[in-house]
């Protein structure tokens, strides 16, 4: 790796400021475990890196508030998957978490960083989106509010502007809808997924109302799956249904192959663990 | 010393240190270039093989991962850390006795990785055994010997807590 400046500034405001240049030399860096990899590449080569790690305490922080779960953009993933809060409020959280790289990276890799990375293999953003979740932004002047759904621009890319930081996630409570998500990893168990589904369901009796369904690493950004979530409304979630919702799930999304496999292989697996996904949140009980 | 490097303090292995670290050395470098302890060592270099886990305020990381300047202020621990009370300890003594490797070059990473599932989960199941270490390579194979290992480490583990309670 090439010498960089490391600043530790001791608030989000400030460190948005210290990005403010719009300089692609100056990144910021909250757990770093992607930064490392991509300096380590050579794809990332910062003249500057703003650490992220002395901001405010409550950037760590997982609460309560207004019906909704709030995740500080420095919580790490395995606060995440250990907080009683988050299994209390959106288990479906806490499975996927357990399931997420290893337990190193876990220790130090963040809710923030992961969600403005958008590398499109990783776990939480399929998740979080079929739950409905939004970001609070931080930048020099203020800040705002957006939907995770329209967080991704492209492989890599976000809607976030190069002085603005993620600080907030708000995730609507699950309550008594049911979830799940479900990948596929074609080499090892903590490998990168050739595909993952997440899955949110509002129920009525043994009928889906409303479906939220997401796909992610076989597109180059997760992506709703709105007519496979059109065919499972108001309907009983038998095999039939199930394959017509997959058949379509895999018509409309943009597959692309990589390394974890080709496009007609995600294709085909999208097809089937679409409805092993709805079939695991049907049968679990959050 | 090359430009903006930084003087960083930190604990390690229970001793109060300093040292001056340019700011793209990881943690690997570090203990290796400054302090001369070699037992977590960059193999992978993608925090997937374990080679390089280092307990930074006794929370597992990839050494390879971590930034060096990030340590300050931490207290970092390494498997060169001697057991309380001195020796080997459980997870130690367990590995040697279960020839839970070969070449051994994963095995410091495993040792803490153990001591850290024993220490959140005293009594796991091969399950979680291998669920908790998914995040180790081991070149040799020795797989079926290092869950033994582990195994028998939460026995020896147990025998120790009870003793030490009779011994109250």
């Amino acid at each position: 790796m090439i010498p960089f400046e490391l600043v530790e500034p001791r608030t989000l405001r400030e460190a948005a400021s210290l990005l403010a240049s719009g300089d692609p030399a100056v990144r910021p860096l909250a757990g770093g475990t992607a930064v490392m990899l991509m300096m380590k590449m050579g794809v990332l080569r910062p003249a500057r890196l703003v650490s992220l790690r002395a901001v405010e305490r409550r950037c760590s922080e997982i609460r309560e508030a207004d019906g909704e779960l709030r995740l500080g953009a420095m919580v790490t993933l395995s606060a995440l998957e250990r907080s009683p809060i988050v299994k209390n409020l959106a288990p479906v959280i806490v499975r996927a978490s357990r399931t997420l790289s290893n337990v190193r990276v876990r220790n130090v890799a963040t809710v923030g960083g992961h969600l403005a990375h958008a590398d499109p293999h990783m776990d939480l953003p399929p998740v979080l989106i079929a739950l409905g979740a939004s970001v609070t932004t931080v930048d020099p002047e203020g800040g705002r509010t957006i939907p995770l759904e329209t967080l991704y621009a492209g492989y890599l890319e976000t809607a976030l502007r190069s002085n603005e930081l993620i600080a907030e996630v708000s995730v609507p409570v699950q309550g008594v809808r049911r979830a799940a998500y479900l990948k596929c990893t074609t080499r090892s168990a903590d490998d990168w997924p050739a595909l993952g589904v997440a899955v949110v369901l509002d129920t009525e009796g043994d009928a889906v109302r409303e479906a939220r369904i997401v796909v992610s690493a076989a597109t180059d950004t997760p992506t709703r799956l709105s007519a496979a979530e059109e065919a499972l409304r108001g309907a009983r979630a038998d095999e039939k249904i199930l394959r017509r919702a997959g058949e379509a799930a895999a018509a409309a999304a943009n597959v692309v192959g990589d390394e974890h496999g080709s496009a007609a292989y995600k294709r085909e697996l999208l097809r089937v663990y679409l409805a092993r996904a709805v079939k695991q949140a049907l049968a679990s009980k959050g | 010393m090359s430009v903006g490097s930084k003087t960083i303090r930190f604990t390690l292995n229970g001793e109060a240190v300093g040292a001056e670290v340019p700011p793209h050395w990881n943690l690997v470098e570090l203990l290796q270039n400054r302090f001369g302890l070699y037992g977590a060592r960059e193999s992978c270099g993608q925090g997937l093989c374990g080679c390089c886990t280092a307990l930074v305020d006794g929370r597992a990381v990839s050494g390879c991962l971590y930034l060096a300047a990030l340590a300050d202020g931490t207290r970092v621990e390494t498997v060169e850390q001697p057991a309380a009370g001195g020796g080997l300890d459980a997870v130690q003594k367990a590995f040697i006795e279960c020839g839970a490797f070969q070449c051994g070059f994963c095995t410091p990473g495993f040792v803490l990785m153990s001591r850290k599932l024993l220490d959140e989960n005293p009594d796991p199941t091969e399950d979680d055994i291998r669920h908790y270490l998914s995040g180790n390579l081991c070149r040799c194979a020795t797989y079926p010997e290092i869950i033994e290992a582990v195994k028998l480490a939460a026995r020896l583990r147990k025998k120790r807590d009870a003793t030490a309670d009779k011994r109250r």
